[in-house]
């Protein structure tokens, strides 16, 4: 199954929002088409985080905002050795947390 | 609008508490009271982020107010995350300037050690957005590291500013009796030396333990009224000058340049005008310094220093308490200590102290105008303050 | 004929490399001098350990009273090849740390206690108990448990320590968990720390006298004590009273509340 994060794209201006927003930011409609972010894209910034919240049962993850194709930016997980800022990465969706008994759903970015 | 002073000011030491936080919070209150000979106030705000998920105390502001006795005053609890404690003073600036109510007690409290560091930093990163930055497992550690990369890559900061930052911020502490770390740290022992990179690991890459604030219990209190009141406590007279508030997007990714704080800089622009200063005659300021990058870069934002050049003023000392603009003289909230909710008060109270020159060994000589930023979620919501001493 | 009891009830040690002494820089610019010592010193040791045991927090309590339990052990010769490693700075004592060997091939982690905070003491101790382990007396495991969270997130997650759950543990029923040579070679560049041979006027201090702690962990001030001490389970409350009239009231810290 493909599995996509949505970004929503305002009726009125085409502007793509991610995440959700009840207006847009930049006119101010209200109604917007759901669109799958594309999943190819370019790491902005990036971080080793050692201080996770409990239920992390990991050392550390891998933090990153990339910008994708479509110019909307995400902060996603990576899973990427020796990430560069600037370098080309690909989006699968994963299993990114475990909260309790529900699995969180999002976005892990590879080198590609 | 009528004019807005200080009329009495109180603290805890900023560490950890282990009383209730209903008590905590009454505690600087009852010495502001007893500084200013109030008995009575109008109106009660009362500061906090956490005590309804940490402590299971919710309508702080109800319980505090009975606490001192002052019913039947009014009360109200601020909730705006770290940055409760600069808007609850806020809030009471509007209530006296508008002239609703003459005196007005704002206390900020936060009890966050009454649970381990991995659930108060899970508290802290429900700022974040739910979906889009909680769930990965974001929390603010790993928003200021990545701004902190990017900031290495665009203006060369390198990892010796922040170690000075957090140096020069330990030693400010050692000066104040309230601080949380009294701790005097050494660049040698953080950076140079072969233990160096044990003795301060890596918490989000490329930040460091000792360039992150500790987890803090404490409150502060200022009362704020008209002149009137104020003149009666015999006390140098501070003027709560100027108030600015700006807000910026949740998700730190839909920033349009992720390098910039606009609601700093908005924030401070705004509290600046209405006391009708220049960024130039701030005597003394408190940034907040959750991370060391984020003292550097308020610095700019603030319009202290050009974009890009906050790490060469800190580098050359005039940052540090004798230097040309003194900032976070209490030790900041790296050493002084991050109690969310009281972080804002905290750090209005050390500039009331400079400002009458009670600040003792780390006073500014003649300090007439001071600053404060405080900083709600990760640069999301920002609100400043300006104070002026007055004859 | 007491005298022959007492031989039976003497385990006899093995014979085993000392620590090496070693020192490193903190945070603070401080040398910590990390070294062995022997039944002699445990008196001196003793009485630091002791007011801990009446903190109750960060289960200072529960790791104080059991040190103090199996430094005595140590004393009074009751543990077979138990050693004790104590960190000072300028001879004020801030961390012991003590294991044993179960046999040539496999080691025991017992406790480690920090006596000055916010330097990561406890870090550096607990690490040159794993690099006496597996450097000099070249031991396959160490067996480890937590009894705290913290401990827990510290040492399980950080070394990524191999599950032993079928093996029992000397401290209890927890789940036992093993530090193997590979972890230790894989963690070591990040976990190890220190210089050798220390400076002999460092050595000297440190071996001079072992001084008191200079800002140990205190008692937490209890809101319930009245409460309380109709059922006091550890006789904190009763003995916290009976140490303020016994001994002269601590100093409080400048600035704390209630000072």
């Amino acid at each position: 199954m493909q599995l996509d994060i949505l970004g929503y794209q305002c009726k009125k201006c085409q502007t793509i929002s991610y995440p959700y927003r009840t207006l847009c930011r930049k006119c101010g409609h209200d109604a917007f088409d759901p669109v799958p972010l594309p999943k190819k894209g370019k790491l902005l910034t990036f971080t080793q985080l050692f201080t996770l919240p409990g239920d992390f049962e990991v050392n550390d993850i891998t933090l990153g905002i990339v910008e994708l194709e479509n110019g909307v930016r995400m902060t996603a997980q990576l899973k990427i050795d020796a990430p560069k800022m600037g370098m080309a990465v690909q989006g699968k969706v994963e299993v990114v947390r475990q909260a309790g008994y529900d699995k969180c759903r999002g976005m892990v970015f590879y080198p590609r | 609008m009528r004019e807005v002073y200080v009329a009495g000011i109180g603290i805890t030491s900023f560490t950890r508490l282990e009383y209730p936080l209903v008590e905590i919070a009454a505690y600087p209150a009852m010495m502001a009271l007893k500084e200013s000979g109030l008995r009575k106030i109008d109106h009660l705000y009362a500061a906090n982020m956490g005590g309804g998920r940490i402590n299971g105390q919710t309508g702080l502001a109800s319980a505090v107010v009975d606490n001192l006795g002052l019913t039947p005053a009014g009360a109200e609890t601020i909730e705006n995350g770290p940055a409760s404690g600069a808007s609850a003073l806020k809030e009471g600036f509007m209530a006296v300037a508008s002239g609703m109510h003459d005196v007005v007690l704002v206390t900020g409290a936060e009890r966050m050690r009454a649970v381990n560091n991995l659930e108060a930093t899970d508290f802290v990163a429900t700022l974040t957005h739910p979906y889009a930055e909680y769930i990965y497992g974001v929390t603010l550690p790993s928003l200021a590291g990545m701004f902190t990369r990017l900031h290495m890559d665009r203006y060369k900061v390198t990892p010796r500013h922040l170690a000075m930052v957090a140096v020069k911020n330990h030693g400010n502490a050692m000066f104040n009796p309230f601080a949380h770390l009294h701790q005097p740290i050494t660049l040698e022992g953080i950076l140079d030396s072969e233990d160096a990179a044990t003795n301060n690991p890596v918490v989000a890459d490329p930040l460091r333990f000792f360039d992150c604030c500790p987890v803090s219990d404490g409150a502060a209190c200022l009362i704020l009224s008209t002149a009137e009141v104020a003149r009666k406590t015999g006390k140098p007279m501070v003027r709560l000058s100027g108030v600015g508030q700006a807000t910026d997007t949740l998700c730190v990714h839909e920033r349009d340049n992720p390098l910039e704080l606009p609601a700093v800089r908005g924030a401070a622009a705004q509290s600046l005008k209405m006391a009708g200063k220049k960024p130039s005659d701030v005597d003394v300021a408190e940034l907040h310094d959750a991370f060391t990058i984020l003292e550097i870069v308020e610095s700019e934002e603030c319009g202290f220093f050009k974009k890009g050049e906050g790490h060469l003023a800190l580098a050359k000392g005039e940052t540090g308490l004798k230097g040309r603009l003194p900032i976070n003289t209490s030790g900041g909230l790296k050493a002084k200590g991050h109690p969310v909710g009281a972080t804002g008060v905290g750090q209005a109270h050390e500039i009331v102290l400079q400002l009458r020159g009670e600040a003792g060994e780390r006073q500014v000589k003649g300090a007439k105008t001071g600053f404060t930023v405080n900083f709600g979620g990760f640069g999301n919501n920002v609100v400043s303050l300006c104070f002026t001493r007055e004859k | 004929m007491a005298v022959d009891l007492e031989k039976l009830l003497r385990p006899v040690d093995n014979p085993a490399l000392p620590f090496p002494p070693k020192c490193m820089t903190l945070a603070s610019g401080e040398i910590m001098v990390v070294r062995q010592v022997g039944r002699e010193e445990i008196p001196n040791i003793l009485p630091h350990i002791e007011p801990l045991i009446h903190v109750e927090r960060d289960y200072y309590d529960i790791v104080a009273a059991r040190l103090y339990a199996e430094l005595l052990g140590f004393y009074r010769h009751r543990v077979q090849d138990e050693y004790v490693l104590v960190a000072q700075i300028d001879g004020e004592l801030t961390a012991v740390v003590n294991g044993r060997r179960v046999d040539s091939k496999v080691g025991m982690s017992y406790h480690t206690l920090t006596l000055r905070r916010g330097l990561r003491i406890g870090s550096h101790a607990f690490a040159s108990k794993m690099e006496y382990h597996m450097e000099i007396m070249k031991q396959e495991a160490v067996l480890v448990v937590a009894e705290s969270p913290i401990g827990f997130r510290r040492w399980m997650i950080e070394y990524e320590l191999e599950k032993r759950f079928e093996v029992p543990h000397e401290l209890g029923g927890v789940p036992t968990y093993a530090l193997t040579q590979a972890l230790y070679q894989k963690a070591r560049g990040k976990l190890i720390v220190g210089r050798r041979p220390v400076p002999v006027k460092l050595l000297a201090k440190a071996e001079a006298a072992i001084l008191p702690p200079s800002d140990p962990p205190r008692p937490p001030m209890d809101m319930l004590a009245a409460t309380r001490s109709m059922s006091d389970p550890t006789g904190s409350v009763l003995i916290s009273r009976r140490a303020d009239e016994l001994r002269a009231p601590v100093p409080a810290k400048k600035g704390a509340r209630h000072a």
